[in-house]
């Protein structure tokens, strides 16, 4: 079975525009038209004019997530998710950042999704691996079976061979590329603080210029807050423009938090962030 | 004056500027080329199309250090930086890049104040400009033509580089050029067949269409001011937007900085950084006032500044359309669909 990219940019379309002409929402976020067929963006549609504008193809990865939390509160809004940015809306929701009764869902069950810069095949390389969204109301195509179930953790194997200092090393020679343009931040779904603790300047929490120490700070503590909520979409080191990747210690560390706490980030609504969470049978394997 | 070299002995013309000062040209790295400076002759690699970084950052470099100082002295202790340059080769640059240095001279040294690190470096630097390959077509993201440059326009550049099968064509366009060209020893006099070669490529080279057809400066400029109070247009567009840095970093011609004191234990350095009007923090004010809050202002401004604002103050559109920023987005944003769609308006 493959995926019929066409049938369900149809069914995005057709929902967008049952949803808007009952006005049961005020926005529909999906996909539209780039400036070229392989360079999809994301797209807001305001009207049922809009709609013709809607594709749906193996190029769309943009978290549409990520623009939720742009609106006002209370807006209705329905969203195109693949299964990873579900997990997102999750996460988001469980986080108070919006309500479920504002959004309606719509979610495409979904593989081989590739990098539009690359051409490379996404699914459990730099996003989670799964298939179906954890969340929808309205699907639109059918539920993926029997796909070769990967763990997302697997591209880890050559990251965890090295030891510390193979680490320290490995990030340091790769965090001094980063030009500091913040793709990465403003690419998540859940960086969405304003402001960033690096923009402020009272107290000033590291350096502007793209040098080591800052860009260290900048990275490191952006892992830290997104450890237990990065639900690995990998959008961040998709957006970067210099390839940093940064989808390593993200799902390394996510990695560490499910078998410490025994929760994924964004798989149900009903949880809590795990490092929010406090239940007495916790591990303590953090405070070794 | 046009000399020639083949395409497999250009470590040996890399080896001569070397021994003459520093020389920056691409370099391949893990997320495509970059013009940086070369350390080993064998470094220098013309298999690329055009760099990831603008080469902008050779003239005004993403960090510039002004002042040291270290507070821990009894007497402050502070020095200015000083630039000991050796003469700079800039090598393989391609004409909409070199076009932008023009564009930028406006800022840095053509409006009164004078920066001086900029003029150093400018002065110090011999470009040499490489033209595109005229048989492959223009990456799809590329729209120099629109904005009248030429594929292998030589303007601009000190010495002009072009490909003809295995051979690399040099040709002196300024006396600096001539100077360092008739000094260059791994070099050989073309044939009249070659200087016909050059002359025809330059010629094809305005005709060559990358996307778009050809739009008037004027009718942009003022279509973006009739257009600039229509919250919804620019609502829209900015839509996808996310606000992040990327296309003003890879630009060649935004130019804008922000000067902060980096101090460690006392101790630090007043420096020059890029800053981006993409960033929310970049209007902030001292009062706590941001005049421009959302995403859409803020892309308004970068639109409004390079393709209106700019042509009514200097005359000149701030963009090459070197289709940098497009190649960067995240979330493929293409700046001259936007300014298209505003001309539809």
């Amino acid at each position: 079975m493959s995926i019929n990219f066409k049938q369900i940019e149809d069914k995005l379309k057709t929902e967008a525009r049952k949803l808007l002409e009952e006005g049961k929402v005020s926005i529909v976020l999906a996909y539209g038209k780039g400036y070229d067929e392989k360079k999809p963006m994301p797209y807001v549609v305001r009207k049922t004019s809009d709609i013709e504008n809607i594709v749906f193809n193996e190029y769309c990865t943009a978290n549409m997530a990520r623009y939720l939390v742009r609106y006002p509160r209370g807006t209705k809004i329905a969203i195109a998710v693949k299964p990873a940015d579900s997990r997102a809306v999750v996460q988001l929701i469980q986080e108070e950042k919006v309500k479920r009764e504002d959004l309606i869902v719509l979610g495409i069950p979904v593989y081989g999704m590739k990098n539009f810069k690359t051409g490379e095949t996404i699914d459990s390389k730099t996003t989670c691996g799964i298939y179906n969204p954890v969340l929808y109301d309205i699907l639109l195509g059918e539920e993926v079976h029997g796909q070769p179930v990967v763990s997302p953790y697997d591209v880890l194997v050559d990251y965890e061979k090295m030891d510390k200092d193979g680490r320290w090393t490995f990030w340091k020679k790769e965090l001094d590329r980063c030009i500091r343009c913040y793709a990465c931040r403003k690419a998540c779904p859940m960086c969405y603080c304003d402001p960033c603790f690096i923009d402020q300047n009272k107290p000033k929490w590291g350096e502007k210029s793209p040098e080591s120490q800052g860009n260290l700070m900048y990275h490191l503590t952006r892992f830290h807050h997104l450890a237990g909520r990065c639900i690995d979409c990998g959008e961040c080191s998709r957006a970067c423009p210099v390839d940093i990747p940064l989808y390593l210690f993200h799902k390394k560390v996510a990695k560490e938090c499910e078998e410490m706490f025994g929760q994924a980030a964004g798989m149900k609504i009903e949880d809590k962030p795990a490092l929010v969470n406090f239940r007495v049978e916790d591990s303590d394997k953090i405070l070794e | 004056m046009l000399k020639k070299t083949a395409i497999q002995k250009i470590s040996d013309l890399a080896a001569e500027l070397l021994a003459k000062g520093t020389l920056i040209a691409p370099v391949k790295e893990s997320a495509g080329f970059n013009f940086r400076e070369i350390s080993d002759s064998g470094q220098v690699d013309f298999s690329f199309y055009n760099t990831l970084m603008s080469p902008k950052s050779a003239f005004f470099p993403q960090t510039e250090d002004f002042v040291r100082y270290d507070k821990n002295k009894s007497v402050l202790d502070a020095q200015c930086v000083d630039l000991n340059l050796k003469p700079i080769f800039l090598f393989g640059v391609r004409p909409c890049d070199v076009k932008s240095f023009e564009i930028m001279d406006i800022h840095f040294s053509g409006t009164g104040a004078v920066d001086p690190y900029w003029k150093k470096r400018r002065e110090a630097t011999t470009i040499f400009g490489y033209a595109f390959d005229l048989k492959t077509p223009a990456d799809s993201a590329d729209f120099y033509s629109t904005l009248n440059i030429g594929a292998a326009d030589p303007e601009g550049s000190d010495i002009f580089m072009m490909k003809k099968g295995d051979g690399l064509l040099l040709k002196a366009i300024t006396p600096k050029g001539e100077n360092l060209l008739s000094s260059l020893g791994s070099l050989t006099e073309a044939s009249a067949d070659e200087i016909k070669y050059f002359d025809d490529t330059v010629a094809a080279g305005r005709s060559f269409k990358t996307r778009f057809t050809c739009v008037d400066d004027k009718v942009i400029a003022k279509k973006l001011e009739d257009l600039f109070h229509k919250t919804e247009f620019w609502e829209k567009i900015s839509d996808a937007c996310l606000s992040c840095g990327a296309c003003t970093f890879v630009c060649p011609t935004c130019y804008c900085f922000d000067i902060c004191d980096e101090t460690l234990f006392a101790a630090g350095v007043r420096r020059r950084v890029w800053d981006s009007c993409m960033f929310t923090d970049f209007t902030m004010e001292a009062s706590g006032h941001n005049p421009r809050t959302k995403v859409y202002q803020r892309l308004r401004q970068k639109i409004c500044h390079k393709y209106s604002f700019h042509i009514r103050k200097y005359g000149v559109i701030s963009c090459v359309g070197c289709g940098r920023c497009t190649r960067s987005c995240p979330v493929n944003i293409d700046i001259f669909s936007i300014v298209d769609q505003a001309l539809k308006e």
